[in-house]
């Protein structure tokens, strides 16, 4: 269970430790619901840095910021020779029709770090990649998806990589061009996996969705979400680790800010006042929170993960509940004693 | 300023001689041309940490103690890699991706590529006899005469021995600025490269930070060639060398002269503010 916190705080989107403490069977008391308030702002400024690094929320799709996506035709051909070998081990669920051209290789480019960004000027450290972007790229994408089938094998590591370059026909050197190797895995996982969440929702499991309550949609989306990373559990941890190396933990907060901003966009969310924030940041943290406890799960196909998942949302939805209460309460306790807390300070500063 | 207007034809020879000439004494001379400069700073370097200067984010970093360190570890070798290292006879880079492969630390995190190890193997490539038979004097002394895996062969720049697309790796390090004609040079890495392969040179460049662009020319033109003439007794060979330094294209032009070559995703890392730059890219 500390453990469990312990990294919920580390890697969440700043979700507030006393949370986690408040989220239990008994009854709730006045003083926890102010606790939990009191972090709320400072959680939300790490948050606003996060944010202003996306896209504007209004966008669902990750728009390219750097190269431009290829033709579709290119993108086909890239599908149709994928000399990957059937592996032995279960592979996450793609999408068996065309995936939309590369919308999420221009995103992993935005996310690779210093080493892409492209500088002009003699004075500049460093020169930036040039032309034939479109190329490199997807040449990189096509052996980090190669790179995965190994991964439960090999791990997140370089072993991977150069077994994934191999089953694609090219030289493993290209895996010392790519930023932080490890990372560049990782990341290329996540973003493919946003993907697939957003395809699928696309596709007509966002139909369903409409039939359920706000709790069940968002159980639903983070359980889809987490599915696919089942195939890869034994070596999540790892993936974790690298996760939160200083050099990589803005782009993987980063993403897990515009998942959390997905799967919020897709169970409907309407608000854009100050509960955004606070969407955002509980959610990141039961999403982190699940993960993690998906870690240690050895029920029967992570019965116990989705029962988890379940229980924070169901949880954490009353607790915004009670903010819209305590709100109220004040108000009225204000009205009743004689005037707002305006007016009480207005008394107060007249002398 | 002076340089020396040099003949194409005469070029050639020219490097020749010079290098025939500072073979012996090129590994001290070596030092105080770049490295020397570079243990200026190495005083304020903090162990691990990024430094301070605004020079940029590349001008410590961790895991290098010298500019070879910083190539080998963007080369990233590999076990059984089939890497070239060209102009590079006396074994600077070649000695450090074999000790890269075979480390035991670097063969614990690989686990699963040992069988491909036996197929490692390193190509050195000068035309000048005379490194050559400085580095295999290096190899024999490091004991790596019963290495497999070297090679020590004897060819131009401009027209490689070796096949097309049999190379993972290469590089050339401070060695292209002494090429005639550096195009060929890079069509030529261009054809030996594999599918993915990467090429990498690293070379003395340009500085174009202000005040320190001055010091560094007042120590290339006068410090130099003077304790060239007192440690090598050669004034001109080494008057030589720093003005082809000057000559050779900047950063930008030489990534761009590197594109048309074919290669992808150039890029350019300055170290030491200008002094030495890794150029590297990747053939697809």
């Amino acid at each position: 269970e500390l453990s469990r916190r312990y990294f919920a705080s580390r890697l969440s989107l700043t979700a507030p430790i006393g949370w986690a403490n408040s989220v239990s069977t008994q009854p709730r008391h006045f003083v926890e619901h102010v606790v939990v308030r009191r972090t709320g702002p400072s959680a939300m400024a790490s948050f606003l840095v996060a944010r202003r690094l996306l896209c504007p929320a209004s966008a669902r799709r990750l728009l390219p910021c750097t190269s431009p996506p290829p033709s579709a035709p290119a993108a086909l051909c890239w599908l149709s020779t994928d000399a990957s070998p059937s592996p032995p081990l279960p592979v996450p669920p793609l999408e068996p029709t065309v995936d939309p051209p590369k919308k999420d290789g221009a995103s992993f480019s935005a996310g690779s770090g210093a080493g892409g960004a492209y500088r002009t000027g003699q004075g500049a450290a460093s020169g930036g990649r040039r032309s034939g972007g479109a190329g490199y790229e997807e040449e990189q994408q096509k052996v980090l998806r190669a790179s995965l089938l190994h991964v439960p094998r090999m791990g997140w590591s370089e072993s991977a990589m150069i077994a994934g370059a191999r089953d694609v026909a090219m030289s493993p050197a290209i895996v010392g061009a790519f930023p932080r190797k490890e990372a560049a895995l990782v990341e290329f996982f996540m973003d493919d996996c946003l993907q697939q969440l957003m395809d699928r929702i696309d596709a007509g499991e966002g139909e369903l969705l409409k039939n359920l309550m706000l709790t069940e949609r968002l159980s639903r989306l983070v359980r889809m979400r987490l599915e696919m990373q089942t195939p890869y559990i034994s070596k999540w941890p790892q993936a974790l680790s690298i996760q939160s190396q200083p050099a990589n933990v803005s782009t993987s907060l980063k993403q897990r800010a515009v998942l959390v901003d997905e799967i919020w966009h897709a169970a409907g969310d309407a608000g854009s006042d100050i509960d955004w924030y606070v969407k955002r940041t509980v959610l990141g943290g039961i999403y982190s929170a699940s993960e993690v406890y998906m870690l240690t799960d050895n029920s029967p196909e992570f019965h116990d993960t989705w029962t988890f998942v379940n229980r924070r949302i169901k949880d954490a939805l009353d607790l915004q509940k009670s903010y819209k209460e305590v709100a109220y309460l004040t108000e009225t306790l204000g009205a009743g004693i004689g005037g707002s807390i305006q007016g009480v300070l207005n008394k107060v500063f007249q002398k | 300023s002076g340089f020396k207007q040099v003949r194409e034809d005469e070029k050639s020879k020219l490097v020749g001689n010079v290098f025939s000439s500072v073979a012996s004494s090129y590994d001290v001379m070596n030092d105080l041309m770049s490295a020397g400069l570079h243990r200026l700073w190495k005083d304020r370097l903090v162990s691990g940490a990024q430094s301070i200067t605004p020079y940029g984010d590349s001008l410590f970093l961790p895991d290098s103690s010298d500019f070879f360190s910083r190539l080998i570890s963007k080369l990233n070798p590999f076990p059984g890699m089939k890497h070239l290292d060209v102009a590079g006879g006396t074994g600077d880079v070649a000695f450090r991706v074999v000790e890269r492969i075979k480390s035991v630390s670097h063969r614990a995190t690989q686990g699963t590529l040992t069988d491909m190890e036996e197929d490692t193997h390193i190509y050195v490539c000068d035309i000048n006899p005379n490194m050559l038979e400085v580095g295999k004097k290096r190899a024999a002394e490091k004991g790596y005469n019963e290495e497999q895996c070297l090679s020590w062969v004897q060819g131009d720049a401009e027209a490689l021995s070796f096949e097309d697309g049999s190379m993972d790796g290469y590089t050339i390090a401070f060695g292209i600025r002494n090429v005639t004609h550096i195009e060929k040079a890079l069509s030529e890495a261009y054809r030996v490269l594999k599918k993915g392969g990467r090429f990498l040179c690293l070379e003395l460049s340009h500085v174009d930070v202000p005040v320190f662009k001055d010091i560094y020319d007042i120590y290339s033109f006068s410090v130099i060639p003077a304790v060239g003439e007192l440690v090598a007794g050669d004034r001109q060979s080494y008057q030589y060398l720093v003005e082809s330094i000057r000559r050779f294209p900047k950063q930008e032009k030489f990534a761009q002269m590197i594109q048309e070559a074919g290669f992808e995703a150039v890029e350019y890392e300055n170290l030491v503010g200008g002094v030495v730059a890794i150029h590297s890219g990747v053939k697809l």
